[in-house]
């Protein structure tokens, strides 16, 4: 069994860890940091329920390895709550909306609107109509919802995201 | 209590989950997150071929590789479990028993062939590679057509001619029926395998406690009851040593209704390890063995008159079951196909034929409305019949339709419709839709090149259907349970048998309980998915009966509780129990607030010194009501479906889709458009892009989610739903719509397809699912395969 020393700062929180080097970054979260939030749905790169923010940018962590997470920063769907447990904006939009079902496919959505909203927050361009929503959303499947309820979430979640200058038109 | 229905404050209201701060956050427990000390997993290894004797499996690399705890082969699981077995006394079902782990023959592509038991999940899987095994090919049924051909080769020696079932059912006089037409009018549909595929795939933990011979089974489950009694006997481990439990369930869509030969397996080797054994499979496992759904071939004749009234209806169906049985047997699918297809339209005869194949393919399993095919077949037998007598979708459906005015009455089927509102949700639905305009818009869109579709259909849904309904399908209705308790500071737990799985069930029963018991929703705990605690039931969460059934059972019991604590409270506050009322945990007197107790006091009271309580009083906090449904109902909705054809590529584009619902009086609004515009993606899904494809040779096809399509965001509309809500004189006027967008949506967009075919001079599509390939082909752009 090869190994390999890596850090890495999880929701904030700085750690030296021994993987094997064959581990995904998914099985890393889940399994030897117990952060259980980020799902497996098809660990194929398809249903997008594993999402995690690498770096500031939405990834999924099934079709990579934990040894690349090595010195980068990752926010799972633990690290977006305040500490006192109010939720973020972005699961407050959803929570208003309904926007979820059974709840498997949700932390995948979330870190993916969430960086939808922190690019916005930066000041970049992002599209915020309903049929733009739906596309940027195409890389997470839900099977329960029919998605709409998620767009109406998504779109709320980004109205209150910082400024307007990314609307398109 | 007729027409008793305390509707007030909660119910009614788009109230928030209680579930979402639990799913948002990422602290639910589904299985795959459940993670016990000293916890080792499993990995299954699964048959290569589709059909094929096992000469010889050698297992000895597997065991040698460190970390390797156990390798189950079929004969070492055999030798501490029973076959399953689904069989019933239904005359006529040939139901094959089956070893958890094949033991001899292999009869489809992922038949779990040795289970590899290790301390993580990467060795397991590199165990299992190390697995040799032999087969000598048999040749594989693959149709229901190859597997009712003369000289097949069976699968099974007790399923003589690989007939499951077979049966033959008159209604009417079906002879004289066709002797009056004016037009005999036929239709057939060929239904391509699709999957339920919930975004959590099966899995279960089981842990054997060596002291006590206790085990538990954790596990991804519609219904936990019953998953416990059916395994208790395949695993011989006596039913009061064994507790079944769910926690969050990450949809289930009718798989996870039944028991599985995995979940036997899975608990049979944590009894024999003396530990726990985590399965959950992945979606390769998942696509290729879990199951699924819908592939059925229908014949369809109707004997109508000139002006389009139907007269009666010949059905024939084949149904392909795949290999092995699992739970309902496939004659709760044929019964609920022939006694639904009638729907909401006048039928004067019918006869109703059916064929359950055994082929090798994994098993047909539920999915969403599993007899959504009988919608599917007759809406669009509605429209042929209006395009052969010359008049309009809408006119065909007004003609034949049953209103409210017609009600009570029989279908033919034997089922009393009462309070059923299709015809009206119909008419609705057209006042909503100027057809004249959608007809003129198409012409228009014809002139520049484009080519647009419109379709409707009309259907009731059994939801929970009635005592009639299930027994013409040959499947207990059940009555179902709800304990409630009154805490000792007056708070409330309700104990419920459904397995809720993104139903909102602990949102929606606590706005009920709320209501019915004046206390705070806050102040309400729904416990579900533990059969230690939660009263039994066969059912579990699935047929869309919770909004009928749960809802009744919490009800009762919420009146029960309080006409004790009423009762009690009369004698404290010395007031006449009807001048009482309860209202954020506190009993008063109406018109003086003063004169009040909290509920808090009164069960502390009850629970600490019942004995100082008012003499004559039941001071029992608890109380367990069963609900009988109240004869039970239907659910009812009408769809009209827009769509364009890109005739270049094929694609199928939904531009509008318009419902209108009737489920009674709705708990939750937003909990019911979810379940509507859910259920409605999943059928359009299953029409235009889910194939559980299989190759000739028994290969399967669709083992990705790059091969096998879920729609995604883009590929969906943004779906206008409109609400009636019909009130009946029941104590609880709701119903469910779990499965009804399922049902419904497939037959307005193929309605939709066929009108824009129609269009341009082209046949009506006979074979689902219609992918742009299917649809360059039916437009004659490209050559059929």
């Amino acid at each position: 069994m090869k190994t390999r020393e890596i850090t890495v700062t999880v929701n904030g929180r700085k750690r030296t860890v021994t993987v094997e080097v064959r581990r995904t970054l998914a099985d890393f979260l889940r399994e030897d940091l117990g952060l259980t939030a980020t799902h497996l749905g098809c660990e194929h790169g398809v249903c997008g329920a594993c999402t995690v923010v690498v770096d500031g940018h939405t990834e999924r962590s099934c079709t990579q390895l934990a040894v690349q997470a090595d010195g980068r920063e990752i926010t799972t769907v633990e690290g977006l709550a305040g500490p006192d447990g109010e939720l973020h904006p972005v699961q407050q939009a959803l929570r208003d909306n309904h926007s979820f079902q059974c709840g498997f496919c949700t932390p995948g959505f979330v870190m993916s609107i969430y960086g939808m909203c922190e690019e916005k927050k930066a000041g970049r361009s992002v599209p915020c109509s309903r049929a733009a929503i739906r596309e940027e959303l195409s890389g997470n499947i839900c099977r329960c919802t029919g998605y709409q309820s998620i767009v109406d979430g998504a779109e709320a979640a980004l109205a209150g995201a910082g400024s307007d200058t990314g609307k398109d038109a | 209590m007729a027409g008793g229905s305390a509707i007030s404050g909660l119910v009614g209201a788009r109230v928030h989950r209680k579930e979402d701060r639990t799913i948002l956050t990422g602290t639910g427990r589904y299985i795959d997150d459940v993670q016990e000390r000293g916890m080792l997993h499993c990995h299954f290894l699964r048959s290569t071929v589709a059909h094929g004797r096992i000469t010889s499996i050698d297992v000895s690399a597997a065991r040698e590789v460190e970390g390797v705890v156990r390798v189950f082969t079929g004969a070492d699981m055999s030798a501490i479990t029973e076959d399953l077995s689904f069989a019933q006394p239904i005359p006529g079902l040939n139901s094959p028993s089956y070893p958890a782990i094949a033991r001899d023959v292999v009869r489809f592509v992922g038949e779990p062939v040795a289970l590899v038991v290790a301390e993580s999940r990467y060795i397991a899987e590199d165990a299992a590679a190390l697995i040799e095994i032999e087969y000598d090919l048999l040749e594989p049924v693959m149709s229901t057509a190859a597997g009712l051909a003369e000289g097949a080769t069976q699968l099974f020696d007790d399923v003589p001619g690989n007939v499951v079932h077979t049966d033959e059912q008159l209604f009417g006089d079906i002879e004289a029926a066709f002797a009056q037409a004016d037009h005999v009018v036929t239709q057939s549909l060929d239904q391509h395998r699709w999957a339920c595929n919930p975004m959590e795939t099966r899995g279960g933990v089981a842990t054997y406690e060596t002291g006590s011979g206790q085990l538990t089974y954790e596990a991804s489950t519609q219904t936990t009851h019953t998953l416990r009694f059916l395994l208790a006997g395949w695993i011989r481990h006596p039913i009061h040593q064994f507790r079944v439990t769910a926690n969050n369930i990450g949809g289930g869509f009718g798989l996870k209704f039944s028991a599985y030969r995995e979940d036997v397996a899975v608990c049979a080797a944590a009894k024999a390890i003396g530990g726990t054994v985590k399965w959950v499979e992945d979606r390769n496992e998942h696509l290729v063995a879990a199951g699924a759904a819908r592939e059925e071939q229908l014949t369809l004749e109707a004997a109508v008159k000139a002006d389009g009234t139907l007269l009666g209806l010949r059905v024939t169906m084949k149904l392909d079951a795949g290999a092995y049985p699992i739970n309902p047997p496939a004659t709760v699918y044929a019964g609920l196909v022939r006694t639904t297809l009638p729907g909401p339209y006048k039928l004067p005869a019918y006869q109703f034929r059916h064929h359950i194949v055994a082929t090798n393919k994994a098993s047909y399993i539920s999915l969403r409305g599993p007899w959504a095919v009988e919608t599917l077949v007759r809406e669009r037998l509605m429209d042929k019949i209006a395009h052969t007598c010359g008049i309009s979708p809408v006119e065909v459906r007004n003609r034949n339709l049953i209103t409210l005015d017609d009600q009570p009455t029989k279908m033919i089927t034997n089922v009393t419709l009462e309070n059923v509102t299709a015809a009206e949700t119909f008419q609705k639905l057209v006042e909503m839709v100027d057809l004249d305009a959608v007809r003129r818009e198409q012409e228009a869109a014809r002139a520049e090149g484009r080519l647009l579709g419109f379709g409707v259909g009309t259907f009731i849904e059994p939801a929970p259907g009635t005592q009639e309904f299930w027994a013409a399908v040959g499947f207990p209705f059940g009555s179902e349970p709800c304990r409630i308790r009154i805490e000792i500071d007056g708070k409330v737990t309700a104990f419920t048998p459904q397995t809720p799985h993104g139903q909102s069930h602990e949102t929606t029963l606590s706005q009920l309980i709320a209501d019915e018991l004046g206390v705070g929703f806050d102040d309400i705990r729904i416990v579900y998915g533990d059969t230690d605690a939660t009263p039994f039931s066969m059912l579990g969460t699935g047929g869309s009966r919770a909004a009928t059934m749960a809802s009744g059972a919490v009800v009762y019991g919420s009146r029960e509780l309080r006409k004790r604590l009423l009762e009690i409270a009369s004698h404290i506050l010395e007031a006449s129990v009807d001048d009482l009322d309860i209202a954020d945990g506190v009993v008063s007197v109406k018109g003086a607030p003063g004169a009040s107790v909290p509920i808090a006091q009164i069960a502390m009271g009850c629970w600490l010194a019942p004995e100082q309580m008012p003499p004559g009083t039941n001071t029992e906090m608890e109380f367990v009501a069963n609900y009988d449904g109240e004869g039970g109902g239907f659910s009812q909705a009408s769809h009209a479906c827009w769509i364009e054809v890109d005739q270049q590529t094929g694609k199928i584009e939904i531009k509008r889709f318009l419902v209108v619902e009737d489920c009674g009086k709705m708990i939750n609004p937003a909990v019911v458009e979810g379940q509507v515009i859910g259920g409605i993606a999943m059928g359009v899904g299953g029409m235009l892009l889910e194939h559980s494809a299989y190759a000739d040779d028994g290969q399967y096809l669709a083992a990705t989610f790059m091969d096998y399509l879920m729609p995604s965001a883009p590929e969906l509309p943004e779906i206008e739903i409109e609400h009636l809500e019909f009130e009946s004189d029941k104590v609880v006027g709701s119903r469910g719509v779990g499965e009804g967008g399922t049902v419904l949506a497939p037959a307005a967009l193929l309605n939709a397809i066929d009108d824009a075919l129609a269009q341009v001079g082209r046949e009506r599509v006979t074979e689902t699912p219609v992918t742009p390939t299917r649809m360059l082909e039916l437009l004659g752009v490209i050559e059929k395969e």
